[in-house]
């Protein structure tokens, strides 16, 4: 599903993020990438999502070249992800609900069954209670949710998450891992950055370290 | 948290393709969305509405002079007409002759004959002087044939003079239209002003709405960005800020509308005060329903193609 084919990214003034990184995800696949921060999760993260553009090297999703994508192909790309941001990137003037229901608006759903989507995305993160709320209103810990929901509403076929629990205590942590493996075992594939080795290590799961920018260590897991 | 199954319960369901309703339901709301926001700023939106009011007011006005000025010309078209001085030898005889030559003219509606004596008796009584026209031992004054043209229009009239300035003892020629044709021109001016003020406003308010929309664009950068992070096109964050500047201008267009009717009533009262002396039954006109739909759209449509002249660039710029 996602192929990075000995992919570097190298930003101006010479900073190298990413150095010849090659490994692949299947379908239906859940690995974590960890590291320490500045190791390049997030860029890794950003080169999936075309927020950014490999300097070298090939990265296919789903079969398709992300580097050669216009546009208006990259925001046609972008509906296939659910992506979870470290910063919630979330619409303040706007309640739990909308920002939820964003993705479906933009691919244009119908509204009704828009509304029983958002319902049943709230409904998963427990948030169904606050979806008139506005999001200052939350907590970080809920605000990570409502990203989380708003990254599964569209039923994507990969999602990303970008320290998804970092906000989370940690039964709410195991929530959300919860809802991404049952996201997973439908056939989904997850990459998600975290630095949270025990709920790592609890999972089992496929990871992928980075450490200046080159894989040290690719963990096949047991579980994943 | 739910299971598995519930998870995937919906996902059979009708996934509206572009459809028509759909396609409304959610410009509606995007509609409502900008509204309610322009709303919540009232007086920085009424500030940006008056400007586009103003700047559509002034053609509209010089339009509406302009209109009624031609309306004006057209009521006096009719009455055009062109006077022939004779010469002092010509003799009643020769002036009935001439007057009929020029009756069978097919250009010529009707001929009056001023004789020379009834040119002094008028001019006698008009000035007062009767005393100085008994002194006089010859009357100077001309006799004078007053033709009317067929065709009232200024070309036709000048041809018919210049045709008529060869015939025999006709000594001068004058065109009574002549002061009608130069109101005609000023008329024409005004009408000309109109039309370059006219672009030159569009092109200012292609300006201020495009840089209203700009500064919103800029303060809601980060909701842009959010919507492109999740797959929205430029065109869909392009959407609200295109009714925001729809909004503008047909706000504009209605003030307008409304002050120049209260323009046109304050003025027209004055008007037809002045009319009264003169007993015209004169009317303003121009301020109708044709023209204040044109002003309403016409503001409405600049300011849609201000936005979007404003936000493509701007918002493609915003690339996460």
């Amino acid at each position: 599903m996602i192929k990075f084919d000995n992919v570097s990214k190298r930003y101006t003034g010479g900073h190298e993020a990413l150095s010849a990184i090659s490994f692949e995800i299947g379908t239906g696949e859940m690995a974590f990438i960890t590291g320490r921060s500045g190791a390049g999760k997030s860029s890794l993260l950003k080169l999936i999502l075309a927020m950014e553009r490999a300097s070298t090297g090939a990265l296919f999703v789903d079969g398709v070249n992300i580097n050669r994508l216009s546009r208006r192909q990259i925001a046609q790309h972008r509906r296939k992800i659910g992506a979870v941001f470290q910063d919630h990137q979330l619409l303040f003037d706007r309640c739990v609900f909308d920002n939820v229901a964003l993705p479906l608006e933009i691919c244009g759903y119908w509204p009704q069954d828009a509304r029983r989507r958002v319902r049943a995305a709230l409904d998963k993160v427990d948030l169904l209670r606050k979806e008139r709320l506005y999001p200052e209103m939350l907590s970080g810990g809920e605000q990570q949710r409502v990203g989380i929901a708003r990254a599964v509403v569209n039923r994507p076929s990969i999602i990303l998450a970008d320290e998804p629990t970092g906000n989370l205590d940690p039964d709410l942590s195991a929530d959300v891992m919860n809802v991404f493996q049952q996201f997973r075992d439908v056939g989904v594939s997850l990459l998600v950055a975290s630095h949270d080795i025990s709920l790592i290590s609890n999972l089992d799961c496929r990871t992928i370290t980075l450490e200046a920018g080159k894989i040290t260590e690719d963990y096949r897991g047991g579980g994943g | 948290m739910k299971s598995q199954s519930s998870q995937r319960s919906h996902s059979n369901q009708r996934r509206a393709s572009p459809s028509l309703s759909t396609w409304v339901q959610i410009h509606r709301k995007t509609a409502l969305q900008s509204w309610q926001r322009l709303l919540k700023t009232p007086a920085s939106s009424f500030a940006t509405v008056f400007v586009i009011a103003v700047g559509l007011l002034l053609p509209a006005l010089l339009y509406g002079v302009s209109a009624n000025l031609s309306s004006v010309l057209d009521n006096l078209n009719g009455t055009a007409q062109i006077s022939l001085f004779m010469d002092n030898g010509s003799t009643a005889s020769e002036l009935r002759r001439l007057s009929e030559d020029l009756l069978s003219d097919h250009a010529i509606s009707s001929v009056a004959l001023i004789s020379s004596e009834q040119a002094l008796e008028e001019f006698s009584a008009a000035t007062g002087l009767s005393d100085l026209s008994q002194q006089l031992s010859d009357n100077p004054l001309p006799a004078t044939l007053v033709v009317t043209p067929v065709n009232a229009d200024p070309e036709s009239v000048a041809t018919l003079a210049a045709r008529l300035e060869g015939t025999s003892h006709v000594e001068l020629v004058r065109v009574d239209s002549q002061w009608i044709q130069r109101l005609a021109a000023a008329s024409q001016l005004v009408a000309v002003s109109g039309q370059i003020l006219t672009i030159v406003v569009v092109l200012g308010l292609f300006f201020i709405v495009g840089n209203t929309i700009r500064l919103a664009i800029e303060n809601r950068r980060d909701e842009i960005t959010v919507v492109k992070l999740v797959g929205g096109t430029d065109a869909f964050a392009a959407r609200p800020f295109l009714y925001s500047g729809m909004y503008y201008g047909l706000g504009g267009g209605m003030l307008a509308t409304v002050l120049q009717f209260a323009i046109f009533i304050g003025f027209n009262s004055a008007l037809q005060d002045l009319l009264q002396l003169y007993e015209s039954n004169f009317h303003l006109q121009g301020f109708g329903f044709t023209s204040s739909a044109a002003l309403v759209l016409g503001g409405g449509a600049i300011g849609w193609l201000g936005a979007v002249l404003a936000s493509f660039r701007q918002i493609a710029a915003i690339s996460p």
